[in-house]
């Protein structure tokens, strides 16, 4: 019986960390379920919404890449908690549609995983919780260290800067950084 | 039968061990959902990858761009920025120098970008280099007119180019066109400079700002002049045709922080053992790998550029070698560079001549702040080193003039009393109309030969119409000798070196009030000793081209420089003049000429001001001047006044349809100055004490920038700084794979091992 006890151990080791990376992505998938639903309350009622009652963040804007059907719910805030259920809102940076650069981030592996088939010229379409819609043009991609980003948020103009984590395939984490630069082309009339 | 048995026995056993196997699985599957569950309620924040955003908001470096935020929105968010990084070798009698500007476009416009700066007035601009991500365009040299029209091609084109142009000798300017949003373009140039030498002491100065010029009228700038000028003459008779190309926009330093930080630093290779260096301006950090050599850098990091950086050297013996003689072949010439000091021998016996010494002083608006002080400060003491049996005469101006008595005094007691208290209550005011001060103090009518006449003039050169002066000097010298002392932080030193040149006279620059006592003491022992007169050089084998034509005459302490250009290095080089009454005579093998560097440009950046004075004098027409400078400049890849750098990179980068702004960079203006004096009243705002630092944090990091060139270089003092987004789902889930394979492949090895039971 003895025997049975190796592959054992190396078989439930194995499902832990197997379950562990399946449930970051079970997460990320499932989370934007209900960040959805939550958005769609928000936009209707125009109070915050959150997604479930422990939360402690609450979506604000949906990012659209209509060319690759790329979308997905941002969430207030950057923090370790936020971006593994969504794209976060980056402090400090204005809202998308206000002067200035909006950065917004998240991991290369889930919700951003779609920046790597983004190219110049693909429009990025961002709702806000309060309905309005603005139009990005993807105008440069860069690769920055994390702490030399090179992003003044209150810069002339509007920006948007969509951050994730560089070289896309790989492993471990690093200091780079994979930044989408898109400049606003215009408030979209289509509001909800 | 009994096989049959067997099998249905066989059949049997094996039922519960699939079944195990499908429990197992089961299980594995019940494990899963349990641990999954187990982490929706245990914190897994190190699973996530998550940093929160790093403290960032306590650091100091985060209050420092705090506060240029709001040096931003007072006006200046929408500037192109720039950062200059100044590498300097020193070998032996020339210096190279490379400047890198840092081209930043924070703004979302594609931009052009347009910086006039100074070079040193002896420098030859060889190399232009424009570097973009990781590739770098080497620049060509072309006539002026053509490299414009290059230039503008590629603008138009939305390539990326750059444009080095000469503006006067010592202004030049940088044009970059389509540097696109949030992008950084690296624009180098390289020049060689003879260091000077002066005694004892070697020096070299690095410009570094373009002191606000005084145009005259009928130019009307931000410079105030009397309004009653107004209406002279047509835009034909302009003095200053091109003031829009050397006037940048200045930055009150009251309500703008400095900016351009600049880096320097400097690798000093005498060829002598070293002595005392010492950098007059700036504070310095002193390496020393060697006895000969020096690496000299500023102690506090970058520096606003708004002063010029001067560096003097002195060798560790008591005395300074008296010659220099080196070599560089280049093509099929040679070229020689010498220096030799005369010697300084007293005079015979013989009383020297008593002299005749007009001052003229500066007080123009330009002067206003520490540089009248300097002034004053300078010619108090010259007032004091005069002889009983001198003659003297001082003479003020602004955009108007005051001559103190109608004809030279006596230099006795009473006189320079007068004198004193004239200059004493001098103050800095006003245009600055120097061409009339230069023609009152030409003006000898006294016509005394028994006296030496000397001009003292002591201004900043802050004019834009140096070329009147210098056909006022050509056409009034007469027997007068013109001594130029510059004032201030950022002397105009073309404008002084060629008037002096002109005047036969030298050029003392004053930078501090207390450089005052050492560097007018220098120059008194020019004006009182003899000079070394009638100079010639012949070489005995080879056909030379030498460089002064002319020699102007050696004063005390200083060295004659030779440059020649010589079929063959071969037989010596004699030296002849006068000192005083006496005969001199020197003779310098050229056998023993030390391999130097860049010679060949100096000895053409040479001819070419000789080619320019010939133009000035008249003794050349314009078109033969032009002739003979094009063809140097074209030889030896040389900016000039009719030939630019210009590089294109053949990629296009602006789209098509953008638009393209032109950014002229703002400059500081230089220390000392007071900005009410050059510019009028401004608007009053309290002032507050602002560190007079550039943004220091940015140059660093550009200059680093510069160093590891990246696909994309885009630094900002406030920048963002980005969270951690990657998670360790897949190297969690690969892991996991692989003990699950690991875990099955035993356990069917062990069912193996089993089963023949």
């Amino acid at each position: 019986m003895l025997r049975f006890i190796l592959p054992l151990l190396l078989a439930v080791i194995g499902l832990i960390l197997f379950g562990q990376g399946a449930y970051i992505h079970a997460k990320a998938l499932v989370a934007q379920v209900l960040l959805e639903r939550a958005f769609e309350k928000t936009v209707a009622t125009g109070r915050e919404t959150k997604p479930w009652s422990w939360a402690d963040t609450w979506p604000i804007a949906r990012i659209e890449v209509k060319r690759i059907h790329a979308s997905t719910i941002v969430l207030a805030g950057s923090s370790g908690q936020a971006l593994a259920f969504g794209p976060g809102h980056v402090e400090r940076t204005p809202d998308a549609g206000e002067r200035g650069v909006a950065v917004y981030s998240a991991h290369r592996d889930t919700h951003f995983a779609f920046l790597k088939n983004v190219v110049i010229g693909d429009e990025i379409n961002v709702m806000r919780s309060d309905g309005k819609q603005f139009h990005y043009r993807v105008d440069a991609t860069s690769v920055v260290r994390f702490d030399g980003s090179g992003i003044e948020p209150l810069a002339d103009g509007h920006q948007l800067v969509l951050s994730t984590c560089w070289p896309f395939d790989a492993l471990t984490q690093g200091p780079e950084r994979y930044l989408v630069h898109a400049t606003m082309l215009g408030e979209a009339a289509g509001s909800r | 039968m009994t096989t049959c048995d067997e099998i249905e026995a066989d059949k049997r056993s094996e039922q519960p061990g699939l079944v195990r196997l499908v429990l197992f699985f089961v299980m594995q599957g019940v494990a899963v959902i349990l641990v999954g569950f187990a982490a929706l309620f245990l914190s897994f924040e190190p699973v996530w990858s998550a940093e929160r955003l790093s403290a960032a908001f306590l650091k100091p470096g985060d209050a420092r761009s705090g506060s240029l935020l709001l040096k931003n929105e007072e006006g200046y968010a929408d500037a192109t920025r720039l950062g200059i990084d100044v590498d300097l070798t020193v070998s032996g009698p020339t210096v190279r120098a490379r400047v890198t500007q840092i081209f930043r476009n924070p703004t979302q416009d594609w931009v052009e970008a347009v910086y006039v700066y100074p070079l040193p007035a002896g420098g030859a601009v060889d190399t232009l280099k424009m570097v973009i991500g990781d590739r770098v365009v080497v620049g060509d040299i072309k006539e002026r007119q053509q490299a414009k029209i290059i230039y503008e091609q590629a603008k138009q084109k939305g390539q990326k180019a750059a444009l080095t142009e000469q503006e006067r000798p010592n202004i030049f300017t940088n044009s970059v066109a389509n540097i696109g949003p949030g992008e950084t373009v690296l624009v180098q140039i390289e020049y060689q400079e003879p260091v000077q030498q002066s005694g004892n002491e070697f020096s070299l100065r690095v410009p570094m700002v373009v002191a606000p010029r005084y145009n005259p009228v009928p130019v009307v700038q931000s410079v105030d002049f009397r309004p009653d000028g107004g209406g002279w003459g047509s835009a034909k008779s302009d003095p200053v045709p091109d003031h829009d190309r050397i006037s940048p926009e200045v930055l009150d330093p009251a309500t703008n922080a400095p900016l351009n930080p600049t880096r320097i630093t400097v690798r000093l290779q005498a060829g002598f053992p070293l002595g005392e260096v010492k950098s007059h301006h700036h504070a310095i950090k002193t390496e020393k790998p060697d006895a000969s050599t020096s690496i000299i850098r500023l102690a506090e990091g970058p520096v606003p550029a708004d002063r010029d950086f001067e560096l003097t050297w002195k060798p560790a013996a008591e005395k300074a070698p008296s010659v220099g003689l080196f070599r560089e072949h280049v093509g099929d010439s040679d070229y020689l560079l010498a220096f030799f000091t005369p010697p300084s021998v007293e005079q015979a016996q013989q009383k020297p001549l008593p002299r005749e010494v007009i001052f003229v002083i500066d007080n123009s608006g330009s002067m206003g702040g520490v540089s009248i002080i300097q002034a004053k400060a300078s010619l108090i003491y010259a007032l004091g080193r005069l002889q009983p049996n001198d003659r003297f005469n001082v003479i003020r101006f602004d955009h108007t003039m005051d001559v103190l008595f109608p004809a030279a005094v006596p230099a006795d007691r009473e006189h320079i009393g007068r004198a004193t208290s004239f200059v004493d209550a001098l103050q800095a005011n006003g245009g600055t109309e120097m061409v009339p001060a230069m023609r009152a103090a030409l003006s000898d009518n006294a016509g005394d030969t028994n006296y030496v006449r000397q001009v003292v003039f002591l201004t900043d050169g802050a004019i834009g119409n140096e070329q009147q002066l210098f056909e006022t000097i050509n056409a009034l010298r007469g027997r007068s000798r013109i001594f130029m002392v510059g004032i201030g932080s950022a002397p105009n030193t073309y404008l002084m070196t060629r008037a002096a040149e002109l005047g036969r006279g030298t050029f003392t620059h004053i930078g501090s009030v207390e450089q005052v006592e050492e560097r007018m003491r220098g120059l008194f022992a020019k004006l009182e000793n003899p000079a070394v007169t009638n100079l010639t050089a012949k070489f005995s084998d080879a056909t030379a081209d030498i460089t002064p034509v002319a020699i102007p005459d050696v004063y005390r302490d200083e060295p004659l420089v030779l440059a020649a250009k010589l079929d063959k290095l071969a037989g010596s080089v004699e030296i002849k003049g006068r000192i005083g009454d006496r005969p001199w005579i020197v003779t310098l093998p050229l056998a023993n000429a030390a391999e130097g560097k860049g010679l060949s440009k100096l000895w053409a950046r040479r001819k070419i001001a000789d080619a320019e004075v010939a133009r000035t004098t008249r003794q050349a027409s314009p078109e033969d001047a032009d002739k003979t400078i094009l063809a140097l400049a074209l030889e030896h890849q040389l900016v000039t006044r009719l030939t630019s750098l210009v590089a294109v990179d053949r990629t296009p980068s602006r789209p098509e349809g953008e638009p393209l702004k032109v950014s002229e960079l703002p400059i500081n203006l230089p220390a000392g100055w007071d900005f009410e004096k050059v510019f009028g009243e401004r608007p009053r705002i309290p002032a507050t004490p602002t560190e007079r630092r550039a943004d220091t944090e940015q140059a660093r990091v550009q200059v680093a920038a510069l160093k590891r060139v990246q696909p994309v270089v885009t630094q900002a003092p406030n920048t963002v700084t980005l969270p951690k987004t990657a998670t360790d789902a897949e190297l969690k889930m690969i892991a996991g794979v692989i003990l699950l394979t690991l875990s099955l492949i035993l356990f069917v090895f062990n069912r193996r091992q089993m089963s023949p039971r």
